[in-house]
């Protein structure tokens, strides 16, 4: 019970921490933050083996690509944005949600299992079980998630391959990377980087 | 596989398959001769795998039969795939193959320079390997399966050079005519399995003998086979695919449409021998469509002026003969006559395909004559050819021909249905047979040469590769025959070997100076008819044709005696009518439909377009909001499972 | 005992502020990151759940587990593909405002 309620908090606490803070450096740590949280959830839950991989995969891998990205395209703080319509209505559907969200938990309340029987059904949710019913039961499943790994990895390789530009307007668009780089190059040279940051920052707002 | 090696020979279908498969998928990048080399090679090693089979065998009562796997395990008919090696089929293999790499061999020099050198030799393999299943069968749908298998490759190499439209419509042409007879199996397969609960043939002859002589079942079920025969063998009225089938290369005439594919009807009927012998009534639809087919075949054939036409007619009235022959119950006789018809049959058409080839192209026998004098080799082999099929004695046809005509006058099983007519029927179709035949060759190597003036240009004798099976045939044509000497005064070996794989039927021969007599009139026929083609041709130069000729019956005949047309009217014309009428359907109906709801369906989208701001987030906006919508309307109203 | 309610109610609660996320958040990659608070908010509620029916026999209890699973690689390659295009993007734009990629339109 204490350890739910405890988790709860750093979950959603985390949670906010990702809508509300400006630099995504902060709101990705945060992610962590509730992803680890929601680990711990999971071992309540007799989901040992889940709550391994979720802090492997989930928190190890996923939120690491995510820094990776941020910190190579160097992504930077945001400013406000322009549409407070859109906020206020965003905000107010998202009231909306979590409280139909919570009534429909609520409302629809379940008789608590015997917290032994499924200990002893579930033996934590090892990975024996789980691979019997992966392989078994869900082969099918497992089979096209395979298709779709492969196939996302060929696609991720393909998007970022540098290949010769095709012509037209991107030749546009290398020229004036190269010319910012040249630019951040001279201003280098000439010691007078403010902040370790190239000029091309993100953010750079409307066209 | 076991060690008896008569059961090695199961291994020949595969090596066929083997090749066509080398063939077919790598052929493209094969030089030639080489998919030649591979073809030939596999159908020789099949045809030694045969020879060993058949030199073992011995004695033997009954034959190996060689599981292979489970075929159709089904509740009440556990049918499987196996191959019977018993007499019959050894001896058809042993045709199958030895024809098969003499031509395969002829085939490396004919298709030199063709484009489609490997898929020919592909689609050859694999009719080799379904002929050889076919006679190895031993049930009837495995059978099928291999007279299936044999009309596909027949349809692919009658239509082997597809750019000319006349080659696939007549493969077309014998596809469909062969899926008439088809049916025909189909039907008499329904019917075996009912009336005699099982499919394997070896069971099917046994349990015959458990109905009464004559009985309903059996004759409908023979009739059936019958009809599937007709198809696949070029007999009345199916016969109308087999001259247009001349379009395929000559090789492919000489195999397929002489010795091999259209004996398959032969060979049926041979294999299901029990049943024809306890039925008089399916034999006699069986001897009567023969021996009509070998008439009418045989007139046809006076009126034709292509080279290989001539030979198709000739073979639909040979393979005539072969039915009568199984059909007043010699079934050996039968086999007799395929063995030697496959010999010379075949030399004869390699012959024609040599003359083809001199001439670069020339069918058409009036531009022909001479060509002894610049092909001795193919006109010597053509002459020995032309003697066997007439009949000339000590030459194979004059004793298979002899046989066939000695069962037919000595049968009881037809005794009552008009055994004696269909002899004298048979008797005047080795006349014809004789003198068309002579027309033959006396147009085509004899007299004054008529050739145009390229063709005079370029003519030559073909290369060694094409004549030496030319030579092999010809030998094959003097010595097969005697294998099935008259047996009432000679030793007979064929009789005896193929008995015991068919029926046994009683037969009232004459006394011993009637056979003589019965000899020397089927000599005689022979001979009045070489001499009419002679005085035709050499004597009169063939001035009394050219009076004839012109005229409305040959030109009747030389249609193929209103077959075609009859089709043409009663079933085709009909047929491409209703086509026609659905397509006018199709077109201005459906279409029509299509196109209008294709504008509608573009005037409702750019309606809806108006609505795509390409904001990204607008979208989720409203995603986010139906969603809600969605929970809204879950708790308020409340779905339980 | 915790009840299961509670696990669910949780969930919810946060799949609506990821919704939150997703919609007030202007650079691509912060939505991205919002995207994946929701998809974990899913597993949390298949786990509670699939705990729930453990009671039922061993597959009904892990076959929500088994759910998850496949939810966790399917996220993975969805960012993989997700962050490539971004990078490619904004190797193309220097931007990742999504306000400026106003082009899924006709």
């Amino acid at each position: 019970m204490v350890t739910f309620v405890i988790m709860a908090v750093f979950s959603v606490v985390g949670a906010l921490g990702v809508i509300l803070l400006r630099q995504p450096i902060h709101a990705a740590l945060s992610l962590v933050g509730t992803l680890l949280s929601v680990a711990v959830l999971f071992v309540t839950l007799q989901a040992h083996f889940l709550a391994a991989i979720q802090v492997i995969v989930y928190a190890g891998a996923i939120m690491v690509l995510f820094l990776f990205v941020i910190m190579l395209l160097n992504i930077e703080e945001q400013r406000r944005p322009v549409m407070p319509a859109l906020r206020w209505a965003a905000y107010a559907l998202g009231l909306v949600a979590a409280a139909g969200l919570i009534a429909g938990a609520l409302l629809d309340p379940r008789q608590a299992p015997d917290a032994a029987v499924v200990r002893e059904t579930l033996q934590g949710g090892n990975a024996e079980l789980i691979a019997e019913v992966l392989f078994g039961e869900f082969m099918l499943a497992f089979q096209l998630v395979s298709v779709l790994l492969l196939t996302g990895l060929v696609g991720a390789v393909a998007l970022v391959q540098r290949g010769p530009p095709p012509g037209g307007a991107t030749r546009a668009d290398a020229t004036r990377a190269d010319a910012t780089r040249a630019d951040a190059a001279r201003a280098d040279a000439a010691g007078q980087r403010s902040g370790g940051r190239p000029p091309d920052a993100l953010e750079a707002g409307g066209r | 596989m076991t060690g008896d090696p008569v059961s090695w020979a199961a291994l020949a279908p595969f090596l066929a398959l083997f090749g066509a498969l080398v063939n077919g998928l790598f052929g493209a990048r094969l030089r030639e001769p080489l998919p030649g080399i591979v073809a030939s090679a596999v159908v020789a090693a099949a045809f030694v795998l045969s020879l060993v089979a058949f030199l073992t065998f011995g004695e033997r009562d009954a034959g190996v039969h060689v599981l292979l796997w489970d075929f159709m395990p089904v509740a009440g008919l556990d049918l499987v795939v196996g191959f019977q090696l018993d007499q019959l089929s050894l001896l058809m293999m042993l045709i199958v193959t030895g024809v098969g790499t003499a031509i395969h061999v002829y085939s490396i020099g004919y298709m030199h320079g063709d484009e489609g050198y490997a898929r020919y030799f592909a689609a050859l393999n694999l009719f080799i390997a379904a002929m050889l299943v076919l006679v190895m069968a031993d049930s009837f749908p495995l059978l099928f399966v291999g007279w299936e298998g044999v009309g596909v490759c027949s349809f692919l190499l009658i239509g082997f050079w597809y750019r000319q439209k006349q080659n696939p419509d007549a493969a077309r042409k014998a596809f469909i005519v062969n899926r008439i007879g088809d049916a025909g199996f189909l039907v008499a397969m329904f019917l075996i399995y009912r009336t005699f609960g099982t499919l394997t043939i070896a069971e099917v002859n046994e349990a015959v003998g458990g109905f009464a002589f004559g009985a309903a079942a059996l004759t409908a079920i023979g009739v059936l086979l019958m009809v599937a025969a007709a198809g696949k063998s070029a007999q009345l009225p199916l016969h109308v695919w087999l001259p247009d089938a001349m379009a395929g290369p000559t090789p492919v005439s000489a195999l397929i449409h002489a010795a091999t594919m259209v004996t398959a009807g032969v060979y049926l009927i041979a294999r299901s021998a029990p049943l024809f012998a306890q039925s008089p009534d399916a034999s006699a639809v069986v001897a009567w469509v023969g021996a009509l087919t070998a008439l009418l075949a045989a007139a046809v054939a006076f009126a034709q002026t292509d080279i290989k036409r001539i030979l198709a007619y000739s073979t639909i009235s040979q393979l005539g003969f072969m039915f009568v022959a199984v059909g007043v119950g010699a079934y050996w006789v039968g086999i007799f006559h395929v063995l030697t018809h496959a010999c010379f049959k075949g030399l004869l058409f390699l012959a024609s395909g040599s003359v083809i080839h001199g001439l670069g192209g020339e069918q058409d026998v009036r531009r022909m004559g001479g060509l002894r004098r610049f092909m001795p080799l193919t006109a010597g082999t053509a002459l020995i050819g032309t003697l066997a099929i007439a009949g000339v004695p000590l030459l194979a046809g004059f004793f298979s021909k002899d046989a066939i005509l000695l069962a037919t006058f000595s049968s009881t099983l037809l005794a009552d249905h008009g055994a004696l007519v269909l002899y004298a029927l048979l008797l005047f179709s080795a006349t014809l047979t004789a003198a068309y035949m002579g027309r033959w060759y006396l147009l085509v190597f004899e007299g004054e040469p008529r050739l145009s003036a390229e063709a005079r240009e370029r003519v030559h004798e073909s290369p060694r590769v094409m004549t030496v099976p030319l030579a092999l045939l010809a030998v094959a044509s003097v010595l097969v025959g005697y294998v099935g000497l008259p047996s009432f005064a000679f030793p007979n070996w064929i009789e005896p070997w193929l008995l015991p794989a068919t029926a046994t039927v009683p037969f009232d021969y004459p006394p011993l100076w009637a056979e003589w007599l019965l000899i020397g009139v089927a000599v005689l026929a022979a001979a009045v008819g070489l001499a009419l083609a002679w005085w035709v041709y050499m004597v009169q130069r063939g001035v009394p044709v050219t009076r004839v000729g012109s005229g409305a019956f040959a030109g009747f005949l030389r249609a193929g005696a209103g077959f075609d047309t009859l089709y043409q009217r009663a079933a085709v014309g009909p047929a491409e009518g209703v086509s026609s009428g659905l397509a006018l359907l199709d077109r201005d109906v459906l279409d029509r439909g299509l196109a209008a709801s294709v504008t509608t369906t573009g005037w409702l989208a750019r309606l809806v377009m108006l609505w795509q701001s390409g904001y990204v987030r607008n979208y989720a906006l409203a995603m986010m909001a139906g969603a809600v919508i969605l929970i809204l309307v879950v708790v308020l109203v409340g779905v339980r499972a | 005992m915790v009840p299961t309610e509670a696990y669910v109610a949780l969930s919810g609660v946060m799949f609506s502020i990821g919704a939150v996320g997703v919609l007030t958040r202007r650079s691509a990659i912060m939505i991205f990151l919002s995207v994946e608070l929701m998809l974990n908010s899913a597993n949390l509620a298949l786990v509670t759940y699939a705990y729930q029916w453990a009671e039922a026999g061993m597959l009904a209890g892990i076959s929500g587990q088994t759910a998850v699973f496949i939810i966790l690689s399917v996220a993975a390659a969805e960012v993989a593909v997700g962050l490539g295009i971004l990078v490619a993007i904004f190797r193309n734009r220097a931007s990742t405002d999504v306000d400026a990629l106003a082009e899924v339109r006709l």
